[in-house]
Formats: structure tokens, C-alpha cells, sequence
């Protein structure tokens, strides 16, 4: 369904991907492990249309999606897929429930719909509690729980999770996990998983390893 | 404490030399158009000491937007203050530093200021000069101490927003005293208790300071009620974010729209005057000197912006990422600039036509009225529309903002 | 799935559960209340999820010599017809050495997997190729522990824990072995 070939990307000298093809299925969950610094990051965000990469194409459902407009694009990111950073990244001016509301009013359903389809989403990863407080009211694990919500109310096609645990503990790392596969499986949507921790990574299907931007050999099954 | 601030300045980066530059250069402004301005009060002139009024005006938002660039410059460095504070400063010792920081560069600023008007006034009275520096000075040390008071709050460099009052007895008082004090100037001329004719020019000054004060706070309050309700009641999500960024932070928006809601006080008030009475020529000249004050007091609200994009830039970032438009996110700009400027330019005209017609009650025609009121009408536009402007105008510091990187730097 | 013969990861729970003194564990057992000697089998294997069940001649072994050294003392026997049954009690002393069980600390010994260890030590650089499958290995029972935890009941999660987090040691270590294989071999 998503399909890269051939990908690179450099930062000046710095050559942060090589030439990489990864395959992702429907409602598959893939890991992208490897030391930081590997281009992990830098894959999502070519994946994920955030980037453009230098040569190579990204293919979504037969469609080439890193040569689209950027009007395209961004709509495309808006309505097909998800996106959790390892922080959230959530407006902090704004409650939980209107945070997750915010990408459903920007695909322009109504308020109250919106509202609605966000206190079901916080329901669903149990921070229901927390529907009308600020963001910095809440603890890191209740925030990724709303930043899973925000990512999945749109019923995204691809959820694209960069080290979603990465500022939490073992156990908060964990409900974090369970919940947003929880909720992908539940919708359909595959993930893909950046990450370099071994527990987490053990959550996906199956594991791409990157080494110096390139697919370490021999490691896929 | 030099050697700290000498260590700072080492390491500062290029637009925090801007900011400097641009305080030291406001700072100079300030200086040249006060002391011109107490050159030409001549109280026996009706149009001259209303030209001296009108530059006094103008002096305001310059130093209005020297406190706004004190204020960016500790946004642009709360880290390295953060870090000093956890290095183990006392909050005194931060608010110290800028206070050392803002009265310097006042200073510099103020004496090229002095300077210049030395040169092209020769003739002209030098004994207001020294006065007018160490006043700059003093305003800068109080400005620049101020100005960190949000970090100073915490050593993890998380800037607490402070809680929002509502509106108290105090502010009112400011104000009032404010109202008095011009009053008093206008009124007894030349014949001020102290000091004569600079005693007056001083008592106004003061008087426009501490109107300027209690104006802020009472839209303060002004502005988060008005945000509140609109949030509630948005349909739209870019309105939905503009009116909860205001709401969250509506002290910022107050500030720099003070000058703002002064410009329109004022240009209704004297609008509901031309209607009746005479002094077209001072009048006219009132008029400029407005457009003026509301040119320079969009330098602040561009100085606000740049301060609240810092603020709002990984959010944002996260956003436009997730896919949000960024025509989207300039449209929460220019609403976040509307709503937080409709209540007040409206309050601020109103104020002005309700002071002249009421003063003058006795006296006043209904048919003048048509005229105050559209000049009123006018002048809340072109104050809501300058900040919308302004907020256009921030469109490609918002692209800078939105650009990935901004994401990859670690909390 | 020849992989996975290298080194079971699943070796793990069962040296550490025989390093452990069975007798103890049946004295914290017995603790809760008294038991025969078949519920206590069936509370271990359930409690000790993960690990070898034990077989009723250990536990029968272990119980008569709990009794002998005094921790242990049987409460009642009773015989309905079907075979005799056994019930067992902890004593005063038992709860004493339980006691002073439970409160010793265990040596911090590195529980180096033998065989994966000694593989690498032997064989050096060349070892590189080994490790690389032995990740997969882990990998893939870690992904198999993570997939039980979502259904287990308390006890498995625990036990799933467990071994999760000492294979994620192992392949931690495995990991910067393969890094600093390969910052040596850059600076040969
Ligand atoms: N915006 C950028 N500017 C400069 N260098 C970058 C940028 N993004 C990534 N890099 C470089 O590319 C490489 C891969 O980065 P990244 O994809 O973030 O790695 P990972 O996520 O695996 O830690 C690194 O060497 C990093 O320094
Ligand atoms: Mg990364």
C-alpha cells in the first residue's frame, strides 16, 4: 500500500539516507530500529510526505505522492495519515478534547461532530478525565495517549508514531503502545514505528534496521 | 554581574544583536522627539504646545516598543537564563542582569538621541536634555528588570504564564491619576507648581505613562473575556486556536496593543471635537501625528508577533506536519490579531467621542454627533486594521517557524 | 526456526527458577494458608508462570524435608475413600527462615548466557555474522512474550516481564558488541 524505492536524502554533506525501499502493508505494524542518528527520523518523514526526498519515490496505493503539489500533499497528510512525535507536540492553549477535535474541524466537519468524535477517541485510550484540561496540566503518558487520539480521529491509512515512548517509563510506555495499536488495529490503519528501544520495537509485526542510512542486509525475515 | 553579562553578550546570536540595536536605536528616538517635543511646548501657543503634545504622543509607542524589545529578549534567551538560574542565580540576580542590560543600552541609545537633537536644535533650550537621558535610563533599568520577570518564575526555563486578573481597584486609580495629571497639565500651562513650564511637560508625561498603565490592565480583562466567549463559540478551527492562543495569553496582546487603543482614544476624541470647534491647523497636525503614533505602534505589535511565533513554533511545526495548511495558520494570525483588537479599538473610540461629548454636553449638537461617530467608526477599523495588517506581515517569519527543523532541536 | 536453537532465550527463566530453593517458595506458599501437596503444585506453576512446572516427586521430596528441619508440620490427614491426602501447615520456624529469606539479597551475579557469551569470546570478529541471527532470535521471542502479555492473566504478564526486559539486556549487549566490532574494524 505504501511503498518507497530507492530513497536518499542528504543534509549538506551529511548523507542521511541511501537508497532505501521499505514495503508497508495494510494494516501492517513495522518497526525502524538502528542507532540514532541512522536516519530513522529522516525515513518517517519521507514516508510520511513531510519531507521530499533527494531521488527515489514514494508510492501511496499506486499513487506517487513525493512529486504531489504541496496543496496536495499537505492534504493528503491531513486526511491519510497520522502523525505522534516522541513530545506530542499538542497545542498547549487548547483542552485535550479540542486538541484531538483540531484535525476534524480542519477537515472541515462541525463543531459539535468534531467535539464528539474527540471525547469518544479520549474515551477509547481512557484520558477521558482529562477531556477539558490544558496540556500542561497532564502527565507525559496522558499526553501521547491524546497525541494517539489526535492521530487517529481522522481514520488515518497510515499512523506514523517517532518514538512515541521515548519521554515515558516502562509501564507508560507500555499502555502507550497497547493503546495506539490497539486503536490502529481496531481502525485499519498500519503504523509505522521509529524507535530504539528493543521492547517496543517487539510490539511490530516485523523490523527494518537502519545503519548509516542504508537497510542493514540479512536482518528482515 | 558585568562579567556574567559580558559572558552573555559573548555568545549572542544575530537577532538578539537586532534587538539590542533596536532598543538602543528606540531608546534614541524616544530621547530626540520628548526633548523637541519640550522645545516647542510654548504655553502661550495654543498650536504649539498641541505640536509639543502630539511629539510627546509619538514618543510613547517608541518607548512602548523599546519594552517590547526588552521583552523579546528574553524570550530569545531564556534558555542561557534558565541555565543561569540553575547554575544557582537568585531571581534577583536575573532581573538584575536585565535591568543592567536595558538601562545600558537606554542610556547609549538616549545620548545619540540628545546628540542629535543638540545638533539639529541649536538654538534651542539644552537644559530638558540631561533630564530626558536619565529618564530614558531610568525607564530602560525598569523595563529591562521587568522584562524577565516569566523566566525568573522557574530554573527549568518553563516561562509560567501569569494568571490573568480581572480587572481591580488599583488599575482604576492608575488611570484616574493618569486622567489627572493631563488634566493638569492642560489646564494650568505654564503655570505648574514646580518646575514651570517643564514641571507641566513632565506631569503630562507622567500622566500619559500611568494611563498607558492602567489601560493595559483593563484590557487585559478586556481581551480574555471577549477571546473566552469567541472560543466558545467557534465554528471554524483556525478561530477556535486564534481566540484560545488570545485567551492564554491576553497580557502580551493588551501591551502591545496599548498604543494601539491610545491612538484610537485619541483620534475619536479629537475627532468628536473637530466636529464643533475651530484649530483646523492643530487639529490636522493632532491627525498626523496619530497616523504616526499608529505606524510606530505596529513596530510593536510586529515586535509582539515575532515574540509569540517563538512561542508557538513547535506546535505549529507539529501541525503543519500533521497537515494543516500554512494559509491556515496565517489565517489563525490575522483572527488571533482581530479578535484581540476589535474589543479594544471599539472601547478605546467610544471612550474617546463619550469624554469630549460629555465634557462639553451643555453645548454639544446632535448633528456634530454623525460626524464623531464615524470618525470613531474610522478610527476603530484603521486600529483593527492595523494589527490584522501587521499579522499578514508575519507571514514568512510563520514559514521559518513551520520548517521541520524546528521539531528536531530536543526539548 | 533453527535460529532460535543457537541459544533459547527461554533457558533463562528456567536456570534462574532452579537456581532458586524450591523449599522456599513452597514456605511462602504454605504461608497463605495450609495446602496439600497437589494444590501446591498447582499454585507454584500458576504463580511461577514461565518457569518449569515441578513434578509431584519434588514436591513431595521438598515437603518431607521442610519437615524435617522443622518449617513445615502436617496439619491433618484425611483419607475419603480415594487416596491419602496430606494437608501441610508452615511452622513459627518456618516463618522465620521464610523470613530471613525473602529479606537476603541476591548476589548480583551477571546471569551471562553461557553459550552466547562463550561463542563471541571464542570467535571474535568473526562471531559478527552469530549475532546478528542471535538478535533475530531474541527478537522474535520478545515479539512472541509481548503477544502473550496482551492476553495473560497477571501472573504471565509478570513472568513476560521478566524475561522481556533480560533479553532486552542480552540484546542491548549484543548490539554494542556489534557496534564496537565494527569501530574496530573501522580503525584496523
Ligand atoms: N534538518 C537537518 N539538518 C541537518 N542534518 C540533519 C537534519 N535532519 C537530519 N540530519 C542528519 O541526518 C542524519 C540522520 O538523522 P535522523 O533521521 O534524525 O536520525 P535518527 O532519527 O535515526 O536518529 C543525522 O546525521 C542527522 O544529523
Ligand atoms: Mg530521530
Amino acid at each position: 500500500m505504501l511503498e518507497a524505492r530507492g530513497l536518499s536524502k542528504s543534509f549538506g554533506r551529511a548523507r542521511a539516507l541511501d537508497g532505501v525501499s521499505v514495503e508497508i502493508a495494510p494494516g501492517e505494524v513495522v518497526a525502524v530500529t538502528g542507532p540514532s542518528g541512522a536516519g530513522k527520523s529522516t525515513l518517517l518523514h519521507c514516508l510520511a510526505g513531510v519531507l521530499r526526498p533527494e531521488s527515489g519515490e514514494v508510492v501511496l496505493d499506486g499513487r506517487r505522492i513525493d512529486t504531489l503539489g504541496e496543496a496536495e500533499l499537505t492534504a493528503l497528510r491531513r486526511q491519510s495519515f497520522g502523525i505522534v512525535f516522541q513530545f506530542g507536540e499538542l497545542v498547549p492553549e487548547l483542552s485535550a478534547v479540542e486538541n484531538v477535535a483540531l484535525p476534524l474541524l480542519f477537515n472541515r466537519h462541525g463543531r459539535g461532530e468534531a467535539m464528539a468524535a474527540a471525547a469518544e477517541w479520549l474515551e477509547r485510550l481512557e484520558v477521558a478525565d482529562c477531556a477539558d484540561q490544558r496540556i500542561g496540566e497532564l502527565s507525559g503518558g496522558q499526553r501521547q495517549r491524546v497525541a494517539v487520539a489526535r492521530a487517529l480521529v481522522t481514520g488515518p491509512r497510515v499512523v506514523f508514531a517517532d518514538e512515541p515512548t521515548g519521554a515515558l517509563d516502562t509501564l507508560g510506555g507500555e499502555q502507550v503502545m497497547t493503546a495506539m495499536l490497539g486503536a490502529a488495529r481496531a481502525g485499519g490503519a498500519a503504523v509505522v514505528l521509529v524507535t530504539h528501544d528493543n521492547r517496543v520495537a517487539a510490539y511490530a509485526d516485523r523490523e527494518i534496521t537502519l545503519r548509516d542510512g542504508a537497510v542493514l542486509a540479512g536482518v528482515n525475515p | 554581574m558585568i562579567t556574567v553579562l559580558r559572558m552573555l553578550n559573548r555568545g549572542r546570536s544575530r537577532p538578539e544583536r537586532v534587538r539590542a540595536w533596536l532598543v538602543g536605536a528606540g531608546a534614541g528616538v524616544a530621547a530626540f522627539l520628548v526633548c523637541t517635543a519640550v522645545s516647542l511646548a510654548d504655553f502661550r501657543d495654543e498650536g504649539g504646545s498641541l505640536t509639543g503634545l502630539a511629539l510627546a504622543l509619538l514618543a510613547l509607542p517608541v518607548a512602548g516598543l523599546v519594552h517590547q524589545a526588552n521583552r523579546l529578549a528574553t524570550a530569545t534567551r531564556e534558555r542561557r537564563l534558565a541555565a543561569l538560574r540553575l547554575a544557582g542565580a537568585a531571581p534577583g540576580d536575573v532581573r538584575r542582569l536585565g535591568a543592567l542590560e536595558g538601562g545600558w543600552l537606554a542610556l547609549t541609545g538616549s545620548l545619540a538621541g540628545s546628540v542629535v537633537y543638540a545638533l539639529t536644535h541649536l538654538p534651542g533650550p539644552l537644559a530638558p536634555v540631561p533630564f530626558v537621558v536619565v529618564l530614558m535610563t531610568a525607564g530602560g533599568v525598569v523595563s529591562g528588570a521587568r522584562a524577565g520577570r516569566d523566566v525568573i518564575a522557574s530554573p527549568l526555563g518553563v516561562t509560567r504564564r501569569p494568571r490573568v486578573r480581572g480587572p481591580r481597584v488599583r488599575d482604576l486609580l492608575l488611570a484616574l491619576t493618569g486622567v489627572a495629571l493631563l488634566v493638569a497639565g492642560l489646564t494650568l500651562k505654564g503655570g505648574f507648581p514646580i518646575g514651570g513650564k517643564y514641571g507641566t511637560a513632565v506631569a503630562m508625561a507622567a500622566g500619559m505613562v500611568l494611563l498607558l498603565f492602567g489601560l493595559t490592565m483593563a484590557a487585559t480583562w478586556l481581551i480574555r473575556a471577549c477571546a473566552a466567549r469567541i472560543g466558545r463559540r467557534a465554528r471554524s478551527p483556525e478561530t477556535l486556536l486564534a481566540a484560545r492562543l488570545v485567551e492564554s495569553d491576553p497580557r502580551a496582546w493588551a501591551r502591545a496593543l496599548s498604543v494601539v487603543g491610545l491612538t484610537v482614544f485619541f483620534g475619536a476624541g479629537s475627532g468628536a471635537q473637530q466636529a464643533g470647534t475651530g484649530y483646523w491647523h492643530a487639529h490636522a497636525l493632532i491627525d498626523v501625528a496619530l497616523l504616526l503614533a499608529m505606524l510606530t505602534s505596529a513596530a510593536a505589535l510586529v515586535v509582539h508577533q515575532a515574540e509569540e511565533l517563538i512561542d508557538l513554533r513547535r506546535s505549529f511545526a507539529a501541525l503543519a506536519a500533521a497537515g494543516v495548511p500554512e494559509r491556515s495558520l496565517g489565517r489563525v494570525l490575522v483572527r488571533q490579531a482581530a479578535i484581540a483588537a476589535l474589543p479594544v479599538c471599539a472601547v478605546a473610540a467610544a471612550a474617546g467621542v463619550g469624554v469630549v461629548v460629555f465634557s462639553v454636553l451643555d453645548i454639544y449638537q446632535a448633528r456634530w454627533l454623525v460626524w464623531a461617530l464615524t470618525r470613531a467608526v474610522a478610527m476603530t477599523g484603521i486600529g483593527v486594521l492595523t494589527a490584522m495588517l501587521v499579522a499578514l506581515a508575519a507571514r514568512p517569519l510563520l514559514r521559518g517557524a513551520l520548517r521541520l527543523e524546528t521539531l528536531r532541536a530536543g526539548r | 526456526m533453527g535460529n532460535r536453537a543457537i541459544s533459547s532465550p527461554r533457558l533463562f527463566i528456567e536456570c534462574i527458577v532452579v537456581i532458586m530453593s524450591t523449599g522456599h517458595v513452597l514456605l511462602g506458599l504454605l504461608a497463605e494458608r495450609p495446602q496439600h501437596g497437589y494444590e501446591l503444585k498447582k499454585e507454584h506453576d500458576q504463580r511461577l508462570a514461565g518457569a518449569k512446572p515441578l513434578a509431584y516427586g519434588q514436591v513431595y521430596a521438598t515437603l518431607q524435608r521442610l519437615e524435617r528441619d522443622g518449617f513445615a508440620e502436617v496439619a491433618e490427614t484425611r483419607q475419603e475413600g480415594g487416596p491419602e491426602r496430606t494437608l501441610y501447615a508452615i511452622t513459627e520456624e518456618g516463618r522465620a527462615e521464610l523470613e530471613r529469606w525473602l529479606g537476603t539479597i541476591e548476589p548480583p551475579a551477571p546471569y551471562v548466557a553461557g553459550g552466547l557469551f562463550a561463542r563471541v569470546a571464542v570467535a571474535g570478529k568473526a562471531a559478527d555474522g552469530y549475532l546478528v541471527r542471535q538478535r533475530e532470535a531474541h527478537l522474535a521471542r520478545m515479539r512472541e512474550l509481548t503477544a502473550e502479555k496482551a492476553s495473560g492473566t497477571p501472573a504471565r504478564v509478570l513472568a513476560a516481564d521478566y524475561a522481556l526486559q533480560h533479553l532486552d539486556a542480552d540484546l542491548r549487549w549484543i548490539e554494542t558488541a556489534l557496534a564496537r566490532m565494527k569501530e574496530e574494524g573501522d580503525h584496523a
